[in-house]
């Protein structure tokens, strides 16, 4: 690695001072898990880095909103996540999920912020979130904005933010909370070591009562460019009772309707055999949590 | 041995490991922890294409950045030393590239600086100019490609079997063991059943945690050479011979090697920090990154052509091998694998005809040297599973028509060599015995299917070899013992304090053994090829027997009965009249050995023993996805005695495990010769969650007649039989048969989708 | 190429120190160069295997992955703080009598890992163990060990 200017901010108003749309070189830093890859690799030699750190204690915690949405902050760590009451309570698909990504010592130091603007498509979160209708609270020098996940991640390795903005927050309204009577699950798939990249990720949430399926969000992560929904799968769903056969013929529509990606996780042929029947074993996943 | 006096058995005993409490502290040496004032740290520009001529090398702008001492090409070496070239079977492989890339990430300029930061920035501001030429990667393309690796062979004095291709051009072909025994093709042409198979092993990497490190320390007229190795002793010689110095100049020292599994055999980096080391007068260090480490050495790609005939009540008949072992750029020990290995092919049966030939091929990738088992493992891949198809296929129990073929005590190994001490047999049955293979097995159920499969592979040890041993007893009875094996993690230090305190009659934690240090611990061949047991353990034995000798006389002097420590120290007291003095015990052992004829590849005596390993699969498909659960492992060797039964459990499994990562997932990706996957990141070792749900291992309570108290090497033993057992346990559960390395749930996947007649489309 | 040289102060194994640094440098690096604590030691490099485990403020991470500046006004531990005065700590006396360790080289952080998940959850179940445990690799493949002697730890709690 190379030296590098580091700044450490205690406001977000300095912090966003110091970040500068037009140089690239100059990026926030939150655990820093993916910087120092990418550092240590050297395909990224950044002049300046604009720790956030000093803002753990304002945006980093997790909390309900007066209206019930679940509000994780933007530095908040993954094993934050992992281990709050709250999340367990309202979200408890993100607490599964933990236990699956990375490991303990990235989780440790890995920050909400970092998870959502790395965008790797294979990373775990963004397709969790997506389900889960949740919207992304950015700071920019010209004042605060909200992106769905399907806005913010807006291609491989691609945001929709701009170097001088900050992921504040993240919210999981209300309407998809567990108290809403949503369930949820997310089923990662990896296909060389148990602890790995996920040659596919499938997050499915949906209302459920009287025993049927209603509002169901599919969500595919990793075997496709960027978080993708998979509205005739949606669509099929929504309406049945979470059936073998209608999970088949989501499951054959999913198949259908995503554009899936060769790579070292696998050929796109072989993820979209996993994301055909990781979709039912999701649902049902979900339902075994009623 | 025999009437001596022995308080308590040492042998058989599970001594805690000697250095337990450094590792456990953090406080356990590495050649890493190394620091010394004013040393320079190197980092290296690689070849980013895989086969060219080098143009110009331009190394401005990396000398220009604040903090450079200087940066060192092929050439500057070549002034340090005019014929640059290493190898233990052919001097093949320069210091720094010469003239002549020759695979994606050979190391062609180095940056020195005190910031190892500074050296890496610098490095990557290095570029070179090539004229490319035609590069060939697949094994058996280069055995007759009209594209040659090298212009010309130059083998190392070392082997005889490697003379004939001195001087040769216009061969990738580094290595062309023959074996023939009888007339296979009159077999093939008669026999009742005649079966054909291909099979395919991957690149993979040995990834010791501990990447290689060396640090080279010039003195006055000498060097000392801190280095991460399993050959001290053969990197003082190779060293010498480079710098045309005797011996007695070069001092190679070790630490705790954190794992070698083979990649950290003969030399690697050493030459190359040596000279650098020379040219800046200076000490020079270079720790390689886990991803630098793909570049350096890796376990052979393999073709194995098999073909069987087998008689109508099951018998093989005659066997044809031919193995192409995928070497990379540069021999390495490749040539002694494909051979040592090579006329082990036709697997652990009784095999009237046979013909082996095992070429080892030279290609534009990674060399390709020792990897724990040493070729072993892809040999038993292929005839496990072809022995396993040819049961299937004839109706026969595939652990009935292991046992009507196998090799017992006393039959003629196809090489000539007679059974002794192979417990072939003894393997299957307690497999299969743990197993319950008579009993019914559950099959499991819709998309979830269970199968079982056994395999048994066989090994030859490495020979001839020698090992010196030198036991120091001080006058307080408490032992040094001077060895140059290595203990990277097999717990040879334990083991072998054991068999001095055996012979001494006074216990382990008495003997403490010294980390190598060729200025004084004496000639060992190398820590490989699980030879260290058997021969530094004799050598160690008859050191310790030889100190004994002394010091029973010492006793007899002082008229002092022999008795353990005590009476040592009581003697010594007696004789010199303080505590003071020591007796040196010195032991050496060389193995017997009969070279194969060269056109016939037989001998009688091929090898010091052998080493058998077997493995018993339970597993469980996920139909829908191909995914395999690994629900039972049951691994059994035959270890011979052993001399300290948890370090010998220990081993096995992790032997075991090791072969699981190279069954299930490991594998060096190559594009156009160039690696994709070089870090763990990509290259996926098993974790803990990847572990078999059970694994018990089982040591055989067998006898080395031959060996030391009974012992011979465990090392490797445990993962012979891993991969097609595996494979074969696949086969069981859903029918789908697999060729090739790794059994991805991909390729398992494929495979379920061709048998049904829906080939899986792209 | 210039070295931006800043000082940080922490604390490292109970004591206070300070430590000259750029802010390229890994803790891991500081740790071991500027301290000679060679218990942490760097192997893939990538968060991967824990053999450069660390714990800062009570919380483990990969010391190969975290600037050190980072660690300025904190408490860091490394393996060296494991055994007091000489004695080794249950889970180090658990290691060396279950034989969890073959090379040692990722020994350290198999053993701070291990402290994390007893303080956390003092009776580990075998699944629990993995899942935990499962962010460091071991190439000698001494798992099946180390869950041994997770437990026999976690059996033996009045020492620890
Ligand atoms: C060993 C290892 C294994 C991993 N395995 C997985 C896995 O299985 N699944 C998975 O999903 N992920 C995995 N990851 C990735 C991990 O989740 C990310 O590295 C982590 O989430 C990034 O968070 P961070 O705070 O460390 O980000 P940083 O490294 O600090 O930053 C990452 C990117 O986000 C930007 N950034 C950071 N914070 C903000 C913010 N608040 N606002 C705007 N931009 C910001 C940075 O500029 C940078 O571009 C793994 C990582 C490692 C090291
Ligand atoms: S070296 Fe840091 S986790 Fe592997
Ligand atoms: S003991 Fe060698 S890597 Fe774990």
């Amino acid at each position: 690695m190379t030296p590098f200017e580091l700044l450490e901010p205690q406001t977000l108003p300095e912090a966003l001072a110091l970040l500068s749309d037009d140089d690239a070189g100059i990026r926030p830093i939150g655990g820093g898990t993916a910087l120092m890859l990418m550092m240590k690799a050297a395909v990224l030699a950044p002049t300046r880095l604009v720790s956030l750190r000093g803002l753990q204690g304002t945006l980093g915690s997790i909390a309900m909103t007066a209206d019930g949405a679940l509000h994780l902050g933007g530095l908040a760590s993954l094993s934050a996540l992992e281990h709050s009451a709250l999340v367990a309570q309202h979200a408890p698909v993100i607490t599964r999920a933990m236990t699956h990504l990375s490991n303990v010592r990235v989780r440790n130091v890995a920050t909400v912020g970092g998870a959502l603007a790395h965008a790797d498509p294979h990373m775990d979160l963004p397709p969790v979130l997506a389900a889960l209708d949740a919207r992304v609270q950015i700071a920019g020098p010209l004042g605060t904005r909200e992106l769905t996940i399907d806005e913010l991640i807006s291609g491989y390795y691609e945001t929709a933010l701009k170097r001088n903005e900050i992921i504040t927050g993240v919210q999981i309204p209300a309407s998809a909370g567990r108290a809403a009577g949503r369930c949820a699950a997310y089923l990662k798939c990896t296909t060389r070591a148990a602890d790995d990249w996920p040659a596919l990720g499938v997050a499915v949430s949906f209302l459920y009562s009287n025993r049927t399926i209603s509002d169901a969000r599919v969500v595919i992560g990793a075997a496709t460019d960027r978080p993708t929904r998979a509205r005739a799968a949606e669509a099929l769903l929504s309406q049945s009772m979470g059936d073998a056969t209608t999970l088949q013929k989501a499951g054959d529509a999913l198949a259908a309707e995503v554009q899936f990606t060769t790579d070292a996780q696998g050929s796109a042929a072989y993820k979209r055999q996993l994301a055909r029947v990781h979709l039912g074993r999701a649902v049902n996943a979900a339902l075994a949590q009623t | 041995m025999d009437a001596k006096v022995i308080k308590e058995e040492q042998i058989g005993r599970s001594v805690p490991r000697m250095e337990g409490a450094a590792k456990v502290t953090g406080r356990a040496e590495y050649i890493h922890n190394i620091r010394l004032p004013g040393v320079l740290h190197g980092k290296m520009f690689r070849s980013r294409i895989a086969h060219g001529r080098i143009v110009s090398i331009d190394t401005s702008a990396a000398r220009a950045v604040a903090g450079v001492h200087s940066v060192v090409t092929g050439e500057d070496i070549q002034r340090l030393i005019a014929e640059p070239y290493y190898g233990p079977a052919f001097h093949d492989q320069p210091v720094l590239a010469l003239h002549k890339v020759r695979y994606v990430g050979e190391p062609v300029a180095v940056v020195l600086a005190t910031d190892p930061h500074v050296a890496e920035y610098a490095a990557g501001l290095i570029t070179a100019q090539y004229e490319e030429l035609p590069a060939v990667f697949n094994e058996v393309e280069a055995a007759t490609s009209p594209i040659h690796v090298h212009d010309e062979l130059k083998p190392a004095i070392t082997f005889p079997d490697l003379k004939h291709l001195k001087g040769k051009r216009g061969t990738n072909i580094a290595l062309d063991y023959k074996l023939r025994r009888g007339d296979v093709e009159a077999q093939f042409a008669s026999a009742a059943h005649v079966f054909e198979h291909e099979f395919h092993t991957q690149h993979i990497m040995h990834t010791p945690f501990e990447p290689f490190v060396a640090l080279a320390e010039p003195m006055d007229d000498s060097i000392t050479i801190h280095t991460s190795t399993q050959m001290p002793a053969y990197v003082r010689l190779e060293i010498a011979r480079l710098l045309g110095w005797p011996e007695n100049k070069v001092k190679v020292r070790t630490a705790w090697l954190g794992g070698g599994f083979g990649a950290k055999v003969y030399v690697k980096i050493e030459p190359m920090v040596v000279a650098l080391a020379l040219l800046a007068r200076r000490p020079v260090k270079m720790s390689l990154t886990m991803e630098e480490q793909f570049y350096v050495i890796g376990k052979h790609a393999t073709t194995f052509r098999i073909k069987s005939a087998v008689t109508a009540d099951g018998r093989i008949s005659a066997r044809k091998c031919e193995v192409f072992w995928n070497g990379g750029a540069y021999a390495d020990i490749g040539p002694r694998v494909s051979q040592k290995s090579g006329f082990t092919s036709t697997g652990p049966y009784r095999i009237e005809h046979a013909q082996i030939d095992s070429a080892e091929i030279y290609t534009n990738l990674p060399p390709a040297g020792a990897f724990r088992g040493f070729g072993i493992p892809q040999l038993v891949w292929a005839y496990e599973s072809h022995t396993d198809i040819i049961a299937r296929a004839l109706n026969i129990d595939p652990l009935e028509f292991r046992r009507r073929n196998i090799l017992r005590e006393g039959d003629e190994h196809p090489t000539g060599t007679a059974m002794r001490d192979a417990e072939f047999e003894e393997v299957l049955v307690r497999i299969s015995a743990r197993m319950g293979w008579d009993q019914p097995f559950d099959r499991g159920t819709g998309t979830k299917r269970r199968g079982r499969g056994i395999a048994i592979g066989v090994k030859a040890s490495i020979a001839p070899t020698t090992s010196f041993a030198l036991v120091n007893v001080s006058a307080d009875g408490s032992a040094v013992l001077f060895c140059n094996t290595i203990d990277m993690g097999q717990g040879s230090n334990t083991s072998m304090a054991q068999l001095v305190a055996q012979v001494l009659g006074t216990s382990s934690e008495r003997v403490r053994v010294t980390q190598a240090d060729t200025d004084v611990t004496p000639f060992d061949m190398g820590t490989l090829g699980s030879r260290s047991m058997f021969h530094m353990g004799h050598a160690v034995r008859l050191a310790a027997e030889h100190a004994r000798e002394q010091l029973e006389a010492l006793c007899a002097e002082t008229g002092i009965e022999y008795q353990d420590e005590h009476s040592i120290a009581q003697a010594f007291r007696k004789k010199f009249g303080m505590q003071a003095g020591n007796i040196f015990g010195v032991g050496h052992y060389t193995s017997r050995y009969q070279p194969a004829d060269h056109d016939t590849g037989m001998s009688k005596e091929i090898t010091p023993f052998w080493m058998i390993g077997g493995t018993g699969i339970e597993l469980e498909v996920d139909t829908e996805t191909g995914h395999v659960t690994i629900l039972r492992m049951v691994n059994v060797v035959d270890a011979g005695r052993a001399v300290n039964p948890r370090v010998v459990d220990t081993q096995i499994s992790g032997a075991a495990l090791m072969q699981m990562g190279a069954t299930l997932s490991e594998e060096m990706v190559f594009n156009e010769g160039e690696l994709t996957n070089p870090s763990l990141a990509f290259y996926k070792i098993p974790g803990m969650r990847d572990m078999p749900v059970a694994i018990e291992n089982e040591a055989l309570e067998a006898e080395t007649r031959s060996g030391p108290f009974g012992a011979k090497g465990v090392g490797e033993s445990g993962t012979f039989g891993v991969s097609p057992a595996i494979a074969n346990a696949i086969d069981d559960a859903i029918g789908v048969r697999l060729y090739s390395l790794p059994l991805t749930p991909e390729a398992i996947y494929r495979g379920i989708c061709a048998a049904r007649g829906e080939p899986l489309v792209d | 190429m210039t070295v931006a040289n800043r000082t940080i102060a922490f604390t490292l194994n109970g004591a206070p120190v300070s430590a000259a640094i750029g802010t390229h440098h890994t803790l891991l690096e500081v740790v071991r160069d500027t301290f000679g604590l060679n218990g942490a030691r760097e192997s893939c490099g990538q968060g991967l295997c824990g053999c450069c485990t660390l714990i800062v403020n009570g919380q483990s991470v990969s010391g190969c992955l975290y600037l050190a500046a980072f660690a300025d006004g904190t408490d860091v531990r490394t393996v060296e703080s494991m055994a007091v005065e000489g004695k080794l700590s249950s889970l180090q006396q658990a290691f060396i009598e279950c034989g969890a360790f073959q090379c040692g080289f990722c020994t350290s952080g198999f053993l701070l890992m291990s402290e994390q998940l007893l303080a956390q959850n003092p009776n580990p179940s075998e699944a629990e163990i993995r899942n935990y445990l499962s962010g460091n690799l071991c190439r000698c493949a001494t798992y099946p060990e180390v869950i041994r002697a997770v437990r026999l730890a976690a059996s033996r709690p009045q020492e620890r």
